[in-house]
């Protein structure tokens, strides 16, 4: 039971003020509501729609794969790939580090597959703020068309332990 | 609450009874987030890997 219950008859029907602020508070959470879905169809940026399980193992092999059909050179120990746009892209996070380089074409529409291979790290491109959470088990696909060339640095947003300022990768547009 | 043989109305009622609130204060979020996101995370299919 409540310490103090209200007593008798309390429920009065809203004075006129409390009516228009009501219906101003409602007015504004439909609409609020209802941008949600247009977003989805105007946004240029969304949450990715398209996700699928995958064991960290699985994952790590299609890495490799697509290292072994693409590598074209070296940075920083790092190999970098240079991906056909009609494939899908793999890009695995793992404490501290976004493996591979990739190397994309400006203009050209990349379907990406995240996903991480021990704990949750945040995928976070830079200067250009595109954020998303990378979980373990779990491939997220993103739907990525560069609209300029120059370098971008992938940033870890989620903390992930000791190495986590140092887990910087990075996506070359060409 | 209940004094005498007053009628309160229906909302009155609604918010007065706190075993009902609590229920739907419990069921709502647990269904809505728990229950359907468990469901979505295991309904998710294997990515399909293209060798």
């Amino acid at each position: 039971m409540a310490i103090h219950e209200p007593q008798g008859n309390w429920w009065q029907p809203l004075s006129k003020d409390e009516k228009i602020w009501f219906i101003l508070a409602l007015v504004w959470m439909l609409v609020s509501f209802l941008y949600m879905p247009i977003q989805h169809f105007i946004g240029v940026q969304n949450p990715p729609s398209e996700s699928y399980r995958v064991s960290a193992e699985d994952f790590e092999a299609l890495i490799e794969a697509q290292e072994e059909k693409y590598t074209v050179g070296e940075e920083n120990g790092f190999p970098v790939v240079r991906p056909n746009p009609d494939e899908p892209v793999y890009l695995k996070a793992s404490m501290w580090e976004w493996t591979p380089v990739l190397e994309l074409e400006k203009d050209k529409t990349y379907k990406i597959h995240l996903s991480s291979v021990d704990l949750v790290h945040g995928f976070s491109i830079q200067p250009i703020n595109l954020n998303l959470m990378v979980i373990p088990g779990i491939d997220y696909v993103v739907n990525l068309k560069p609209t300029s060339s120059g370098d971008f640095r992938i940033l870890c947003n989620e903390f992930c332990g000791l190495g986590h300022h140092t887990m910087v990768g990075k996506i070359n547009v060409i | 609450m209940s004094e005498g043989s007053e009628e309160y109305s229906a909302v009155q009622k609604f918010y007065d009874n706190i075993w009902l609130l609590l229920g739907i204060g419990i069921v709502l979020p647990t269904v809505l987030f728990t229950v359907w996101g468990l469901y979505e995370v295991y309904t998710l299919p294997y990515l399909p890997i293209v060798k």
